[in-house]
């Protein structure tokens, strides 16, 4: 039995004593460092670049857009994105030359000699003012609108005894991984080798070739090195950093190696967009919700890179799991001129979850009743819709979840009691809960269009190779699929290994983004692994001379009519060596009856949704006006925890960034700079601001997952953040509905 | 982050070799003990020393002398996670315990000493800055500059002191010993600090700080408490050292000093007088904090909102009495 234990990680023992190799401790002879020159200005044009005749500029390689071979675009969904700024600026810090140097001190010497002139133009960096400001972006500076409609939003309205309305705010969120961005670039002849700290090698791939002018995908190697966190942040910037490093390389003909310092990468990398979302709700006496009517803009930043889709997902998540007949979404992606914001886990929804929740929130406090009897009356059951009018038809764990995280925290004796404090008392306590789910898996028939792929090798000493190209970046792929394989080959995990992600060596099984690692990766590696086990006892029967029924692969053995005839070891490494089968792939086929409609927004948003219910419990000092998360109680589901451990740190982790995300994680942003660009003042939750957790995982199966298994990546970022701010105006007896809610905003609520 | 630059590393054995090394090598030469301060800002280049002298090894910086019911004496080189787990001191000098435990991190006070907080440089938006943005908006006075950029008509600096000991060591009454090669001078820990940002500490060309004094804790109480937006790593938003002595509920001295309200540790001196022959009461304690945060007047160049910060130094002090009215 490998599923559901807590095997030890496959990545565990080389972290920990050190021999886990990142691409800073990776070198190659005649390595040079680059560096990158970028604007000072969010928006000019640029009108000469002058090189200071006193240098040697003989000791440095310098590349412009000038010398690409290619295209000068970023290949993600739109086309907008230079690798380097030829002509035009259109935010502060974006590259516009590379300089490579034998150190990176000789590098960054070389930077200082060049001054970049340019002609301001008028920018638009503050998200109320992109749609009447500087035009930026097509006719109307949008990236993207979508709007998501369900029943008959006025005839809702006309049914409600009460209308709420509201408005949100989020900021910007830094994903703060623990290893910056960084890249090594190997140049060949015709061909690139690229090393770095990412979570989508294909997309480095897709990236390079038009930059390059490379025809064939095999001309750009990618190796993923190992990779100390991403959340997102590695999901599309490394396009940008690879190719850099690839130009560098190609034109200096010298492997290169770009890796970021903190404040380069707070500066210059994507974060999480901020929002503002507009609520207009109908409700009925009891409770009801008879319409949703729900307005979202999101910041994009300068350029597209992957804005449209964090505003779909943050679009189909805006409704929550409510049950609602009549709603109406209609959700904006701005162009501005600040740094681009990209993926961050959670990709829009943990933005459309606080304001929903909060407005949920609303919604109780309009009827004098408590929060959680209106999650209890409206949340969502088998057989009801979602906004795009998804019918849930199985595993849906909202009522599971909301009543053991409120039963763990003993939330209605908090919740009253709390409420009771003497006025007297300078210290307070608050209680808040959110309700909440996320998508798995890519949106509507996005897994068709990628088709992923994963395979297994045998290899001579009888071990199981697994080759996908999802990459472990600390979440435990390489741990979960091997529990996968074993299990359904009845082996021990160790028989089990992966192959490491080289883009020249494992198939496309998709990007290591939206929850899709586990449940859709992961049953491809476990079908992978079924059609071997098949493959193999077929073989056996062959050279038995038997009936394939007759043999079973138990606990690591073949039997053949109860008597053990071989380990599975020996029969691969025969197998491997006698031409036997020895390899298995699989490729995603999309279910039946899938039906998604990307112009209206209509059908099945996502195969499958995970559930969970968050109560934090907060201490306000009121005349310090310091918080204190105290106490968090996550149940979320996730189908089946291939590996609990793992589970609970996905829970956890999610949950720390959400509460930091509530509390004090603040990227100050003014006229398009970033200003607080170091770990001293941008800051993230440290050990000591950790609450107490308690984690109940929550196991409703999914007939489409791995063992049931669905996705838990992003789901613990979504609710965090509105369970602290109810918590926290539980305590305090102000409303808070914009994130983050410093001391400050908490000095100037109650001191108004 | 840039490296750090170029530097020479004298690694001294005797508080002689260390004090004639910096004698003789003037103003480019720096002591060190954990590093933790001085060499992140070498490599901000805020400070930029030829002669580095390494006072780890020096076996008189590192000594913890004192006898019972007696005074104390604290070794420079002691570090901040030897004076936090020193049981003694967390008895009798409460507050300097609790302050050497709310320095940084576990492993920014095993490296960190005594000596090397209360020396710590003083902070300021415009100045604990990499090279890079400094040089952007231009250099401040602090350092290779001439303006102050948080009050640009000021003559002075207006960096703040952010250590956690000195506020703590000075309620405490502590004097602190100064050493150069030509010889020893003790003096008030509080004169030791200057109310300027850039000459923040009263030392000599070549003078170092051998160790603090502090009187008998016989009768005194005392505690520090320290307001900060996260559990750790943080420097102080503001703090406040309270020591009283008290007999039988009436307070027989008193002294209360703010951390992070200005270039120096400030002693609430008007307040201090005030609970002198006060019992110490709900309302006394609330008239002490109204008149101590007449002294705190912090301005907007540190870490945390300017209203907030101004706001909570009458409450912190409210805490740190009633905390020791509580025993």
């Amino acid at each position: 039995m490998s599923i559901g234990v807590n095997v030890p990680r496959k990545d565990g023992q080389s972290k920990v004593n050190g021999q886990a190799a990142y691409v800073d401790d990776l070198s190659f002879d005649g390595m040079l460092y680059g560096v990158t020159l970028r604007s000072q200005i969010p928006h000019g044009k640029i009108r000469a670049i002058q090189f200071d005749p006193k240098f040697d500029w003989s000791s440095v390689v310098v590349v412009d857009h000038s010398d690409i071979p290619g295209q000068n675009i970023v290949t993600l969904i739109q086309r907008d994105q230079p690798f380097l700024a030829a002509q035009l600026i259109r935010h502060v810090n974006e590259p516009i030359l590379l300089i490579a140097a034998t150190s990176r001190k000789k590098a960054m010497e070389a930077r200082t000699r060049i001054e970049i002139i340019v002609d301001e133009l008028p920018s638009v960096t503050n998200l109320e003012k992109a749609a009447t400001g500087v035009r930026l972006y097509g006719e109307d500076n949008l990236f993207k609108e979508i709007h998501i409609e369900k029943g008959d939003l006025p005839r809702g309205f006309a049914e409600a005894d009460y209308i709420v309305e509201r408005t949100y705010k989020t900021g910007l969120q830094e994903q703060m991984y623990i290893e910056p961005q960084g890249v090594i670039a190997v140049p060949g002849k015709d061909r690139i080798s690229i090393y770095g700290s990412l979570q989508c090698p294909h997309y480095v791939v897709k990236a390079l070739l038009p930059l390059l002018s490379f025809s064939h995908p095999d001309q750009v190697q990618v190796i993923q090195m190992v990779t100390g966190g991403g959340f997102g942040g590695k999901e599309e910037y490394p396009n940008l950093l690879a190719g850099h490093a690839a130009l560098l390389a190609m034109k200096s003909e010298c492997p290169v190696k770009m890796v970021y310092d903190r404040a380069e990468d707070i500066l210059a990398t994507t974060k999480r967009h901020p929002s503002i979302i507009r609520h207009k709700t109908g409700l009925k006496s009891d409770g009801t919700l008879t319409a949703l009517a729900i307005e979202i803009d999101f910041d994009g930043g300068a350029y597209a890179t992957l804005s449209e889709v964090v505003l779909s997902r943050g679009c189909i998540h805006a409704a929550g799991p409510y049950r609602c007949e009549n709603i109406d979404i209609v959700g904006r992606a701005w162009a501005t001129n600040n740094p681009p914001n990209g993926a961050f886990r959670g990709f829009g929804a943990p933005q459309t979850c606080f304001a929903l929740e909060r407005q949920i929130d609303l919604v109780a406090k309009t009827l004098g009743i408590d929060p959680l009897e209106v999650r209890r009356r409206n949340a969502m059951e088998p057989g009801d819709s979602t906004a795009t009018g998804q019918v849930l038809t199985e595993s849906v764990a909202t009522h599971k979840c909301l009543e053991q995280a409120v039963k763990a925290s003993d939330y209605i004796r908090k919740r009253s009691e709390y409420s009771k404090l003497l006025p007297k008392a300078r210290i307070r306590r608050g209680i808040g809960l959110s309700l909440f789910f996320h998508g798995s898996g890519f949106t509507g028939d996005g897994e068709n269009r990628i088709r992923g792929r994963a395979g297994l090798q045998v290899t001579p000493d009888g071990f199981i190779e697994i080759l996908t190209s999802s990459t472990d970046i600390g979440q435990g792929t390489e741990t979960i699929f091997a529990q996968m394989v074993a299990e359904e080959l009845g082996i021990p995990v160790d028989l089990c290994r992966n192959a490491g992600v080289d883009t020249n060596r494992v198939p496309d099984s998709g990007p290591t983004v939206a929850s899709r690692t586990c449940m859709i990766v992961g049953d491809l590696v476990r079908s992978a692994a079924a059609q071997l086990r098949e493959d193999l006892i077929k073989w056996l029967a062959e050279l038995e001379n038997c009936n394939a029924e007759q043999i079973t692969l138990v606990g690591g053995c073949f039997l053949l009519s109860g008597q053990r005839v071989a380990s599975f070891q020996d029969l691969a490494k025969r197998a491997c060596s006698e031409g036997g089968p020895a390899s298995a792939s699989k490729t995603y086929v999309q279910p039946e009856g899938l039906e998604w409609d990307e112009k209206t927004y209509q059908g099945q948003a996502y195969p499958v949704f995970s559930w969970g219910c968050d109560v934090a419990e907060v201490e306000i000092d009121l005349d310090t006006y310091e918080i204190s998360v105290t106490r968090f109680t996550a149940a979320q589901d996730v189908g089946k925890a291939i590996h609990p451990v793992m589970v609970m740190g996905q829970i956890e982790g999610g949950s720390l960034q959400a509460i930091g995300y509530a509390t004090m994680e603040e990227v100050l942003q003014k006229n398009g700079w970033i200003e607080n660009h170091r770990m001293t003042n941008c800051l993230i939750p440290t050990a000591l601001d950790a609450p107490a957790f308690e984690t109940h995982i929550i196991e409703e199966p999914f007939s489409g997952g791995p063992f049931g298994a669905k996705g838990v990546g992003e789901l613990p970022t979504d609710g965090g953040a509105p369970a602290v701010a109810a918590a926290i105006d539980h305590a305090t007896g102000q409303r808070f509905d914009e994130i983050p809610v410093t001391p400050e905003k908490i000095e100037l609520a109650l001191n108004p | 982050m840039m490296r750090l630059p170029k530097f020479r590393y004298l690694g001294a054995k005797s508080l002689k070799e260390a004090l004639q090394a910096l004698g003789s090598v003037g103003p480019e030469g720096r002591a060190v003990a954990g590093g933790t301060d001085l060499l992140p800002n070498m490599k901000r280049r805020q400070q930029q020393p030829k002669l580095l002298v390494g006072l780890r090894q020096v076996p008189e910086l590192q000594s913890l002398s004192g006898e019972s019911g007696g005074s104390l004496g604290l070794g420079a080189c002691l570090t901040l996670s030897e004076i936090a787990g020193n049981a003694a001191l967390q008895d009798d000098y409460a507050a300097l315990s609790l302050a050497a435990r709310a320095v940084a991190t576990p492993a920014l006070r095993n490296m960190g000493t005594l000596g090397g907080n209360l020396c710590l440089d003083t902070r300021c938006n415009y100045y604990c800055q990499d090279q890079e943005w400094r040089e952007a908006l231009g250099y401040c006075m602090k350092k290779d500059g001439s303006i102050c950029w948080v009050a640009p008509s000021s003559p002075r600096c207006w960096a703040v002191s952010s250590c956690d000991t000195a506020p703590a060591a000075i309620a405490l009454g502590a004097r602190v010993r100064l050493a150069s090669a030509s010889g020893r001078r003790e003096i008030d820990l509080s004169d030791l600090y200057l109310d300027d940002g850039i000459r923040y500490l009263s030392l000599e060309p070549g003078e170092l700080v051998e160790g603090i004094l502090l009187p008998p804790a016989q009768g005194w109480v005392s505690t520090y408490r320290k307001i900060r937006r996260r559990g750790s790593i943080d420097f102080p938003i503001l703090s406040v050292a309270a020591a009283l002595k008290l007999d039988g509920g009436v307070v027989e001295k008193a002294r209360i000093v703010f951390g992070a309200v200005g270039s120096r540790p400030k002693q609430a001196k008007e307040a201090a007088a005030f609970l002198g022959g006060e019992r110490l009461t709900a309302e006394s304690i609330e008239e002490a904090a109204r008149l101590a945060a007449k002294a705190a007047r912090p301005l907007d160049n540190t870490d945390g909102g300017l209203s907030w910060r101004k706001r909570i130094a009458q409450a912190t002090v409210v805490r740190a009495l009633e905390e020791i009215l509580r025993g």
